[in-house]
Parts: structure tokens; sequence; C-alpha cells
């Protein structure tokens, strides 16, 4: 394609559309609003052609064309709402839908399935046929986390081209030629690891993800956009919420960061929301045991062993270890905090796992590179070295842990010897950690799914999450955690909200606060590059 | 946007829909019938027109909503395969379905099947949108409990075999022209 690339202008139905020249036709009609049928098309994989659904009318064609392999021509005029096509659609799906079982009701697709959704508004609403339906494979196993129903396969070979061009793996093929054509996979499963996507871009219930298989119809689920929280690339989710807990996390589109992709992985990580181990309600130390408490007494308890040891031994020896799954609105509290008491040491621990050149990062976590923007913690290390040498070394006697990343970071003979030394330890997290067993004050931490705020990606894109779960009455977040113990050293009266806090970080003048909340929009907003950078 | 102008082909009027004081007619005469049927008997000497319940039950017709019951299938097992249809249809949200697989040949299964009484309002909708004739309206009416937890009902409570509801599902299939 030339560059610039040159407007042209294409008439769909009478109403003229304005289009960058070289555009796909089907792609153009979909910008612009318009409801065209299409099963074989996804943007983000090449052109197939094989569904034989979006054909429109063409003047100056002599038969119908498929606009999804139709490229945009200045003056071409094209009709829609026509005759022709209307019954060439009908014909098609009554084709597609031949040896289809109609198994609906027992399909996890239903309710989100393009066939039942065209065909419902394109289609002729009654079959025709008396011949018995072609029997294929069923709930076949055809890798770790996918089924296959031939079935329900319409044969657009989305997922075909997903597994050769995406993943690069090629597992899938269709078999066979004409009527006999049914999806499959060679001699190797379908284990690659964002195999998951498969269903996604499966416009029918015929891959389908063992995790979501019979768990709940799809028209119960409410979806939120949020981040997935499980490395650094933050790619862009939705998380399908009902009954007060999550049931999947599907990808949502951003060109930026992961096209319409996820990984196996981070798809997969979302039982921790729901983990029955979960602390439901702080603990502190009485009479030598950890014993549940409210909030406001847990809260106070941690200002008063704060403000007691700092009195005997300074805040130098106050060390602190900031969580990379915290938000940057939290973080930023929660240095703000440590501002006020002097903390001595400030670093942040992050699990480290496998990584490859696409979507899935090494460093697991949402959040690392933007604990690193807020200025928190500096060092290619992230300062975690220097502050356990300084444990160890008697210097840093008090620990306020975020996170339970240091246990993956740190050698368990190492940590526990740390940890023993400790005079005072404050965890914040999600479950309670026999490797913390001894620590004075338990608060628990609030998941991405509950709450709203901003993660910073590894390039630098500050992404919002919403939360798609409630919390329980009386349950503080993080954020509010931190401000209400700042609220109580500090002697301040904050609140925590998002507007609050990015005004904070306006006036703090950090590298956040080249951005505002506003120009966070669905798709992120890049932070400038660092100045020398 | 160019305006379009749809031509709707509408069905031919029927007799009956032309004239609708036919209708008024017919439902006088339902009410003169039962007048003369009851002064009829009053004539030949009845004295006592109410049934002495539970004693005397009537024998309801099988266009009686009563409380919606799953069908059990000769093997035992139940009929519905948790589509959530009715769960979705049901106004109330009386209905709780949880799925599950099975080996079978229909792999899919209700876990767990509620449905709370005390919210149900007999309305049926849940049977007009069940596709596999899996809930139906029963005759039964006596469903009054002790207790909110008495009027939970669980799918083993719910379960009646298909031949006690041949009435119902005859009706359905006349009346809803399955």
């Amino acid at each position: 394609m030339s560059s610039p690339a040159k407007t042209v202008r294409v008439t769909v139905d009478n109403r003229v559309i304005e289009a960058p020249e070289g555009a796909t036709l089907l792609q153009v009609m979909l910008d612009a609003g318009l409801d065209i049928p299409h099963y074989c098309y996804h943007p983000k994989l090449s052109i197939d052609g094989s569904c034989r659904l979006c054909q429109v009318k063409i003047d100056g064609m002599p038969k119908l064309q498929i606009s999804c392999n139709t490229q945009v021509r200045d003056g071409m005029v094209v009709h829609v709402a026509d005759p022709e096509v209307e019954s060439t659609r009908r014909g098609v799906l009554e084709m597609l839908l031949l040896n289809h079982p109609l198994d609906c009701p027992i399909c996890d697709k239903a309710g989100e399935c393009w066939l039942q959704n065209f065909a419902m508004r394109f289609g002729r609403g009654t079959a025709r046929t008396i011949e018995p339906r072609r029997k294929q494979g069923k709930r076949m196993d055809i890798g770790e986390r996918i089924l296959l129903d031939q079935e329900r396969c319409i044969l657009c070979r989305r997922c075909v081209r997903f597994c050769r061009e995406i993943s690069k793996t090629g597992e899938l093929a269709v078999f066979n030629i004409g009527d006999h054509s049914q999806l499959d996979i060679y001699d190797r499963r379908l284990d690659n690891d964002y195999s998951m996507c498969v269903a996604d871009v499966c416009p029918v219930g015929a891959l389908e993800t063992k995790d979501f298989h019979h768990q709940i119809r799809v028209w119960f689920l409410e979806e939120t956009a949020s981040v997935c929280p499980s490395c650094s690339n933050g790619c862009n989710i939705m998380v399908s919420a009902a009954r007060d807990r999550v049931w999947r996390l599907v990808p949502r589109r951003n060109d930026e960061v992961n096209d319409t992709w996820m990984c196996d992985a981070g798809r997969l990580n979302y039982r921790f929301i729901a983990d029955p181990d979960r602390l439901r309600a702080p603990l502190v130390v009485r009479d030598g045991a950890l014993a549940a408490t409210d909030w406001p007494d847990a809260l106070g308890a941690a200002a008063t062993a704060i403000a007691e040891f700092v009195k005997r031994n300074g805040a130098k020896a106050l060390g602190a270890i900031v969580s990379p799954h915290l938000t940057n609105e939290e973080n930023f509290r929660f240095g703000e905090l440590l501002r006020t008491l002097g903390a001595g040491r400030v670093a942040m621990a992050v699990r480290r796992g496998a990584h490859d050149d696409f979507l899935i990062k090494a460093e697991k976590a949402a959040n690392a590179r933007g604990v690193r923007e807020l200025g928190l913690v500096a060092g290619p290390d992230d300062g975690l070295e220097e502050l356990l040498r300084a444990c160890e070394a008697g210097e840093i006697k008090a620990l306020y842990l975020c996170g339970d990343d240091l246990i993956d970071a740190v050698a368990p003979e190492r940590l526990a010897a740390i940890v023993c030394r400790l005079e005072l330890l404050i965890v914040q997290d999600l479950r309670m950690r026999p490797e913390f067993a001894r620590a004075a004050i338990v608060i628990p931490t609030t998941t991405f799914a509950e709450k709203e705020g901003t993660f910073t990606n590894h390039a630098g894109r500050v992404q919002r999450i919403t939360p798609a779960l409630a919390t329980p009455p009386g349950w503080m977040s993080d954020g509010e955690v931190f401000t209400a113990l700042l609220n109580l050293v500090g002697a301040r009266n904050d609140r925590f909200d998002l507007a609050g806090v990015w005004a904070a970080i306006a006036r703090d003048g950090g590298r956040l606060a080249t951005l505002r909340l506003a120009d966070i929009g669905p798709h992120g907003a890049v932070l400038e590059p660092a100045p020398g950078a | 946007m160019a305006v379009q102008v749809v031509k709707v082909r509408r069905p031919a009027q029927s007799f009956s829909s032309a004239n609708p004081w036919l209708a008024i007619l017919s439902g006088l005469w339902v009410s003169t019938r039962h007048f003369l049927h009851n002064l009829g008997l009053f004539m030949r000497g009845r004295q006592d027109f109410a049934i002495h319940f539970p004693e005397q039950r009537l024998v309801q017709p099988p266009a009686l909503r009563g409380m919606p019951v799953l069908v059990q299938m000769e093997d035992g097992k139940e009929r519905c395969v948790a589509c959530g249809l009715c769960e979705w249809a049901c106004p109330t949200t009386c209905i709780t379905i949880y799925p599950a697989e099975t080996t079978d040949e229909v792999e899919r299964y209700p876990k767990i099947f509620d449905i709370d009484m005390a919210r149900c309002m007999f309305c049926g909708l849940c049977e007009e949108a069940c596709p596999e004739e899996a809930i139906v309206m029963s005759r039964q009416i006596e469903i009054a409990s002790y207790s909110r937890a008495g009027s939970l009902w669980h799918k083993q409570d719910l379960l009646v075999p298909v031949a006690q509801l041949k009435t119902r599902t005859d009706y359905l299939r006349r009346n809803y022209d399955r």
C-alpha cells in the first residue's frame, strides 16, 4: 500500500462511506456500523473466504462477491439490502445448518453463538431436510484445555489459521474434502500456550474450553473491561462474573497490546479470586497467636506497632516490600505512607517465570513497571538484594510486606532466617502463608477483580481496571488500608478515591504526572519516554 | 439514511376477528350454560353445591398450572439438560440451576436444580421456554410448608415420573403445537 493512504468513497445502499484505499470491503462496512454476517473473516487472521456468508452485490461484477476478499475501489457501488443478497444468505445458512446438531441446550456457546445469531436474523427459521444429520466426533479431547465437537463445526477454518499464523504451531487442519471435510488435529495435540484462543475465534461451539465447559450460561454473565493481572504484558480482558464469582476471563481487543489474544496461563488464573483459603478478615497477634479481628482494630494495631517500633529503633530500621500486583494509585499511597514514616529501605519482589516473544512476559505481575515509574524502588533488582542484606545485617528490623512474591524470589532458608530476625512483620496478602506465620498483623489484600485503578504494563502503557465483583460490607481495599494508616500516623484526613489520588500524583510531579486519569481510555495511554531514555 | 417503505403482507382477516361481538356471545353462553345446569340440579333437589375439600377433590383440568415439576424418565434420570432457559425466562428468578457433565450420550445434566416455591407464581413461562419438555406445570397445588426452607424444592423433590404427567404433556403438545 502506498503511504499516505488515499481515501476512496464507496456507496453501500445509497450511503457513501469513506475508506482508505486497499481496505477490505467487509471491514469498511463493519466499521461503518453495518450489520454484515460473516464467519471466516477475522480482523487478525488472513482471509480465507470459506464461509460465503458475507456476499454482497457490487455493480459491474457478474456475480455476488464475498466482501471479505474484495478491496474497496473508488466509486464502488455495493448493495446489501438486496433480495439476491438476502436469499443467498438464507441459502448459505441453510447449508451450514444441514448437518448442525442443534444441541444448543447443552452447548456452552449458546447465547454468544454466531450461528444462532445469524440464523435467527438472516436464516429461514425452519429446516426442510428430513434426512438424518451426519454423525461425527463429539466431546473429542484434542488438547489439555480444549474440547472439539466436529458436528458443530462449520469449517470456517479460523482456528486452523490461528494455529498456523498466530501461535505458529499448526496443530489443527481440515481433513478430507467436500461433504467429508472435518476439523481435527494432526498427531500432535492442541497444547500450545495460546490454545484457548481457538475457542474465542470459533464462531460456533465446535471448540470449547474445558475450563468453561458446562459451567454457566453466558447470558447470566456480566462482563467488565479489565486488564490481565498475570504478567507485565497487561493484556486487555473482559472479566465475566455472575453469582458473586468470576467464571472466565476472555481477551478484549487492543491492537497496541494483545490484538484479540491472551495466553492460557493468564486466562486460567482467576481461581485465586474465589480461593477458599483467602483471608476474610485481618489477623492480629493477641496472646501469642494470630486471631481474626475487624478492620479498624487491625489498622489501629498496625499504626501503634509501627509508631512504637519507630520510637524504639528509629525509622531507618523500617523496611518495606512493595507489591507489583497493586495498582499505581495504591502504590502511590503506599509511597506517601512510607515517606511519612521515613522508612529506611523500600524494595520490590517480583515473581519471574517462563516467557516468549509474543505475549507472555517473564515478570508475573501486572504493575512492576508502575512501581518503578512511581520512583518507589530503584536498581536492577528493584533494591531487593540490598534490603535482604540489610535485614540479615540487622539494619532493618521491621518489614511491611505487600504480596507474597518474596516467597518465590528468595530461597526458602534465607527467607526463613530473615523472617526470624525481624522484630515486627506486617503482611498484606491474599492468604495466610506459613512462611509469614511470625507476622504480628496480617491484612487481607483485594484482587484486581474487586477494585478500580490503573496498571502500567512492561511498555509503559497505563491501563484501567474496573471492579467486576463487590467486596463484602466493611471490607477495605489496599488503597483504603494505606490511606487509613496514613491518616493514623500522619494525622491526615484523606479518603481513597481515584480522582483524589490522581490529583496528588499530578502535584507530586513524577513520571505518572505526565498523564491525567481522563487520558486513560479503554485502550490505555502510554507514558512519555523517560528523559534520556 | 434513505427512508425505505416496507410493504407488510398481512394475513386475511378471519371471520371471528372480523366479528368480535361473537366472543361476547360465546362467553355469555358459557355463563348461561352453567346457570341452567345448576338450576336443573337444584330443581331435582340438590342442596349442596360446594366441594368438601380435602375429603372431596375436583378433577383438575389439564390446563391448570400447579407447581412446576421435573420430568423423570423411565431410567430414573431427569430429562432436563440444564440449558438454563427456564432460569432465564422465570420472572421471579425462583429457579437456580448448576449444570454438570455426565458420560451419557446427552452430556449435560443439572447437578443442582432448585425452585423456590415461595417465589414461584405459577406463570408457566419455564414450561413454555423448555426445549426438552423437561419442566412442566403439574396439577399439584398443595405445597404449603411451615418454613421458608421448606418451600425450597430440590431436584429430588421435583422429579415426577413421566407417566404421571401424561395429561399435561399431551395438553402441551396439543396447545403449543409442539
